[in-house]
């Protein structure tokens, strides 16, 4: 049953250029939104349910022989799972009107589907090499979908991003070798017990460094950074919020918080944890001073992720568990705002081509639901009350007090005034004041895509007002995970 | 009659309120029948209330004393009757006045929930109700103010501020006197206005006389006389605020401070009604609009409520309070019919008004009954009650007040000989829109609440036994010593007494005044008042007091723009500096140079991720140290 959330997406992947043969719109839309409802489904109410009683481990077998395939859902891998597949749902429906005059439907759907697997798969892997492998397959589709477009810049974006992501997974293989000789094995738990056994301070520290310069480097922390601006905007929209809003998380926050905590075994102040949330702050600071000066709309959205995948480091970063809530939360709700706001820059780029900031002017007055869901995104990420942004802002910064970090809660909250700020000027620039004549006869976006950016404005406004029922029954049991460990509860499974 | 009967005065109006808030505009007639019934039977009811006299309902509600209290007795029955046939009278003008108002709905609603809201505050025995409802009136005097010109709203916010101070006050002194009488519900307290108390009485005495319109909380009145709808002028300042204002005085010097005879706080009441008389009639005389001129007089009749009361002698206190009623019917009277002209005409600008009476008759003799009621004319009821606080005011020991009085009593007859001329007699002007199209008798409606306001005038004077006996003289009642009359009837309408001969006297010198006015100004009746609004020093007062020197709301207004200044220059824009220029700027700098590193080089970010590896690993190893 788990297994459908990888095997599912591949296998339709795999048959989806066929099909777009046969019907070149139709049936590709249908099956590959059908796909992602399925996916939202299944995670959201049968999973609950499924690791009740504790983590679920799954061996696959092929002809009653048992393969050396193990995945697992915890609570940790389910909220990621949720999240993945909320927001694919949404950016599929977008994509049924965005993607029609862009290339190939079929071949998008196929591309997107694959890296829907490789994410899930790198939810749900037990130990360091499927993850590496899961991390290829979800990489290799987004290199393909970043180059979608094949024009000059677009083309550029995807090598630069290739060229930058080939040395993260140098790093990360280097380390995981590194970790194979050390141990001799490969699961999360049995390094993890292992390591525990070894003196080897300095050769994990050195692992720990390279897996935080591998994963960083997807995650786009600072200063691995510089792929994302590029990679990000050239993509069609809402593959920009899928790599945004998803892939950043599960192949760099989510990959390295499963390292750090269930391998390494991440303590609150130690070396680990005080890198990380140095790293957290620098992105945090750094990025949202490059996004003010941005006037592609996109390019300023994209800074702004790197900007918000800071809180999410520096939160997961402090090893409390109000910490890990909180940057989890942050995760969740920046997955949701942000990839709002791309599909919302989709949706002006396809109105009127442009996504030069300055050229804009007044949209409000032409596409009032764009105007209105990108205002409710905008305002979750800067932090607003009582959208989700600001709940796990603040408990990102009620962790860091707790845990003695004042001088790094005043950075928290001064660059969330720097992030208020860049995000006024976005607003004012595209949706206030007069409206330019050059857009006066602008529509406002298609059935599919409004409803897309209207769900996730309502998820964004729901993910505030509800914060308390999310952290209860999503939040908390993936932190609780996370902290507990993976191992603890598969050894009891008499696992590996 | 049970006690849950109580709820029937507030509930009623307010539920008329509430449907006919709920019934759209286009809906002609509807509305008004439904308002013209509730108040006809608010009137019953109030009689009905009236004749049971003694009623009581208290719910527990809060706790600490707070409970829903109501106390029906023979006062509040007295003021319930008053209200409420004063609001049929309004709702029967407004039908005609008030129709094709764009915001009606709001009208009626706001008119009724008043109503509702003040028989709540007459009725209420315990503080925390009685403040509540007290408060409510503030909601709907400035919805009502804002229902007039488009200028009408900085009048309505000016009310606002006023009357919501006054009401400050007066729960500052609620709390004092909770404080030291441990005590919520009203009918429990009597104190003896000593120490604490004495700064308890003079909050709740300002809140008192700032309802009723006193100097120096009159200054919204005259403005709104301009701005908002006449009705409502008829309604709340001369009418409702009126018995509230003077209920609530009569409340607390007779019931929850014994205020003593010749005591200071005795003195300073009726300083305060004296200058209110005084001042407010000067001002009053020199008015050129008919609405202004009468609100003016509102102010003015004021003083001789709280000169009267003031005087904590039974016969100043019966004079204060029967004067109340007087004036709330003609004043009343008198704004309706300035109304009226108003309906027909289009203006209330005196000069350009005249000759009225031949066309209006009707209006023209209710407000002739009603100028020379407020005047003091024998038989009117105004005579009455005037004489009464002339002689508190002589009993009282300090016959300079009597002389204020009186002074007041010449000035009010000659700006109304001076309103009357203008408006009613006289010629036409050739102002007149009267010149331009024929002018005919304001429809029934109308007319009919100012000529009952002019009968009861006539009633109330010729007849004063009766109101004087049911109405007024009971409140009195265990306020006196034992043995002592408290029936002032037999020498109420007597002429010849000394006090009555000076205030004949007084008339004469009125008419006078205007006659010498009338012939200075070239026999035009609306210069009649320019030799005193001339008169050397009086005149530079005069154009301070039109320049609002002396509203206390403007020079404060005035005083707080500055300090905003003030502050805004010396605080506030240097701090924007840092924020505008100084964060700004040096934000963007650094924006600038962290922009200008990325320069698009891949060898660059690849040499930075390299630098970071070893930048990290290098941390890593020194934190693992």
């Amino acid at each position: 049953m788990i297994f459908l959330f990888i095997g599912l997406p591949l296998v339709v992947a795999a048959f989806m250029p066929l099909i777009g043969k046969v019907s070149k719109k139709v049936a590709p839309d249908v099956l590959a939104n059908a796909v992602f409802l399925f996916l939202l489904v299944l995670a959201v109410t049968s999973g609950r349910q499924l690791i009740g009683q504790g983590p679920v481990l799954q061996s696959l077998s092929w002809l009653g022989e048992p393969l050396a395939i193990q995945i697992a859902v915890d609570g940790f891998s389910l909220f990621m799972l949720m999240a993945i597949s909320l927001v694919t749902f949404c950016i599929g429906l977008y994509s049924i009107n965005y993607m029609t005059h862009y290339g190939s439907k079929a071949n998008f759907y196929a591309l997107l589907l694959m890296m829907v697997a490789g994410m899930n798969g790198l939810v749900l892997v037990t130990d360091l090499f499927q993850l590496y492998i899961f991390l290829e397959v979800a990489a290799v589709a987004s290199y393909a979908l970043v180059a979608f477009g094949l024009e000059h810049d677009e083309l550029e974006a995807a090598f630069k991003y290739l060229m930058l992501s080939v040395v993260a997974s140098a790093a990360i293989l280097i380390a995981i070798g590194l970790l194979f000789g050390l141990t001799g094995s490969l699961g999360f738990a049995a390094v993890g017990d292992a390591l525990r056994g070894l003196d080897a301070k300095l050769a994990v520290g050195f692992c720990a460094a390279l897996f935080i310069m591998g994963f960083g480097l997807k995650a786009a922390l600072v200063p691995f950074h510089a792929w994302l601006p590029d990679a990000h905007p050239s993509a069609p929209a809402p593959i920009s919020a899928v790599l945004s809003g998803l892939l950043i998380k599960v192949s760099g926050v989510y990959a390295l918080a499963r390292i750090f905590y269930n391998v390494f075994g991440l303590e609150a102040g130690g070396a680990l944890s005080q890198a990380l949330m140095i790293l957290g702050a620098i992105s945090i600071v750094v990025a949202a001073f490059l996004a003010i000066r941005q006037s592609d709309m996109k390019r300023m959205l994209a800074y702004s992720s790197i900007s918000q995948v800071g809180y999410v480091v520096l939160g997961i970063g402090i090893g409390t568990p109000l910490g890990v809530a909180g940057g989890l939360l942050h995760l969740f709700n920046h997955a949701l705002a942000k990839g709002l706001l791309f599909l919302n820059s989709g949706a002006i780029q396809q109105s009127t081509g442009t996504r030069n900031l300055d050229e804009m002017g007044g949209l409000a007055k032409r596409m009032p639901v764009t105007a209105a869901t990108s205002l409710v995104g905008s305002l979750s990420i800067a932090g607003v009350p009582p959208l989700g942004g600001f709940w796990s802002k603040l408990l990102i910064i009620m962790a860091l007090v707790q845990a003695g970090h004042g001088v790094l809660a005043v950075v928290a909250v001064l660059a969330s005034v720097v992030t208020l700020w860049y995000y006024l000027i976005m607003q004012r620039k595209a949706f206030f004041g007069k409206l330019n004549e050059k857009w006066a006869a602008v529509k406002e976006a298609p059935f599919w895509m409004s409803a897309a950016t209207v769900l996730l404005a309502l998820l964004v406004i729901g993910s505030g007002i509800f914060f308390a029922a999310i952290i209860k029954s999503w939040i908390q049991p993936a932190s609780e995970s996370l902290a507990k460990g993976l191992q603890t509860a598969l050894h009891g499974l008499g696992g590996f | 009659m049970t006690p849950n009967t109580l709820l029937w005065p507030i509930l009623l109006p307010a539920i008329v309120a509430v449907i006919a808030f709920l019934i759209p505009t286009r809906v002609k007639w509807f509305r008004e029948a439904i308002c013209l019934g509730a108040s006809a039977a608010l009137i019953y009811l109030a009689f009905a209330l009236f004749a049971v006299k003694n009623l009581e309902f208290r719910l527990p509600w809060m706790g600490q004393g707070i409970g829903f209290e109501l106390r029906l007795f023979h006062f509040s029955a007295f003021i319930l009757v008053g209200l409420a046939g004063f609001l049929f009278l309004i709702t029967l003008y407004s039908t005609v006045k008030m129709s094709g108002h764009p915001r009606i709905r709001e009208y009626y609603a706001y008119v009724f929930l008043t109503a509702a809201l003040a028989n709540g505050a007459v009725l209420a025995d315990n503080f925390v109700p009685f403040v509540f409802f007290w408060e409510g009136l503030l909601v709907t005097l400035y919805g009502l103010i804002t229902l007039g010109r488009k200028e009408a709203n900085r009048t309505a916010v000016k009310a606002f501020i006023i009357n919501g101070l006054c009401d400050f006050c007066m729960i500052l002194g609620i709390g004092i006197l909770w404080a030291q009488t441990g005590t919520l519900t009203i009918s429990q307290i009597s104190v003896k206005p000593e120490g604490l108390a004495v700064v308890a009485f003079l909050m709740m005495m300002i809140g008192a006389i700032g309802k009723a319109g006193a100097m120096p909380f009159h200054t919204w009145i005259p403005d709104a006389a301009i701005d908002a709808p006449v009705t409502f002028m008829a309604f709340m300042p001369a009418a409702f605020e009126k018995l509230l204002g003077i209920y609530l005085l009569a409340r607390i010097t007779l019931d929850l401070f014994k205020l003593e005879k010749g005591s200071g706080l005795s003195l300073v009441l009726m300083i305060i009604g004296a200058a209110t008389i005084v001042l407010a009639v000067m001002m009053a005389l020199i008015q050129k609009d008919f609405k202004r001129l009468l609100s003016y007089h509102a102010v003015s009749q004021v003083g001789y409520m709280i000169l009267g009361i003031g005087t904590a002698v039974p016969i100043g206190i019966v004079g204060g309070l029967f004067h109340m009623i007087n004036h709330a019917m003609y004043k009343c009277g008198l704004f309706l019919s300035a109304g009226s002209v108003e309906y027909r005409t289009g203006t209330t600008e005196l000069k350009k008004l005249g000759g009225l009476a031949k066309v209006m008759p009707f209006t023209a003799a209710g407000f002739t009954v009603c100028a020379l009621a407020i005047s003091g004319v024998w038989p009117l009821n105004g005579f009455v009650s005037k004489e009464m606080i002339f002689h508190g005011a002589i009993e009282s020991g300090y016959v300079i007040f009597a002389i204020a009085a009186w002074v007041g009593a010449i000035f009010t007859f000659a700006s109304f000989l001076k309103a009357g001329h203008s408006v009613f007699f006289g010629p036409r002007s050739e102002e007149s829109p009267a010149a331009v199209k024929p002018i005919k008798e304001s429809p029934a409606p109308i007319v009919i609440p100012i000529l009952i306001l002019a009968l009861l005038c006539i009633t109330f004077g010729v007849a004063n036994k009766l109101p004087l006996t049911t109405f007024i003289q009971p409140i009195l009642e265990g306020h006196v010593e034992a043995g002592e009359s408290i029936d002032f009837t037999p020498h109420a309408l007597s002429l010849f007494t000394p006090i009555a001969g000076i205030s004949i006297l007084c008339l004469l010198l009125a008419f006078g005044l205007h006659a010498f006015g009338w012939k200075k100004g070239g026999k035009k009746a609306y210069l009649a008042s320019e030799p005193v609004h001339k008169f050397p020093v009086l005149h530079t007062i005069y154009d301070w007091a039109e320049n609002r020197v002396f509203d206390l709301y403007e020079q404060g207004v005035i005083v707080l723009n500055g300090l905003a200044m003030v502050l805004f220059k010396g605080i506030d824009r240097p701090i924007d500096f840092v924020y505008e220029k100084i964060i700004t700027k040096t934000g963007e700098a650094f924006a600038g140079v962290l922009s200008k590193a990325h320069t698009g080089h891949y060898a660059n970010y690849l040499a930075w991720c390299l630098g970071g590896l070893v930048a990290i690993a290098a941390l890593i190893n020194a934190l693992l140290k």
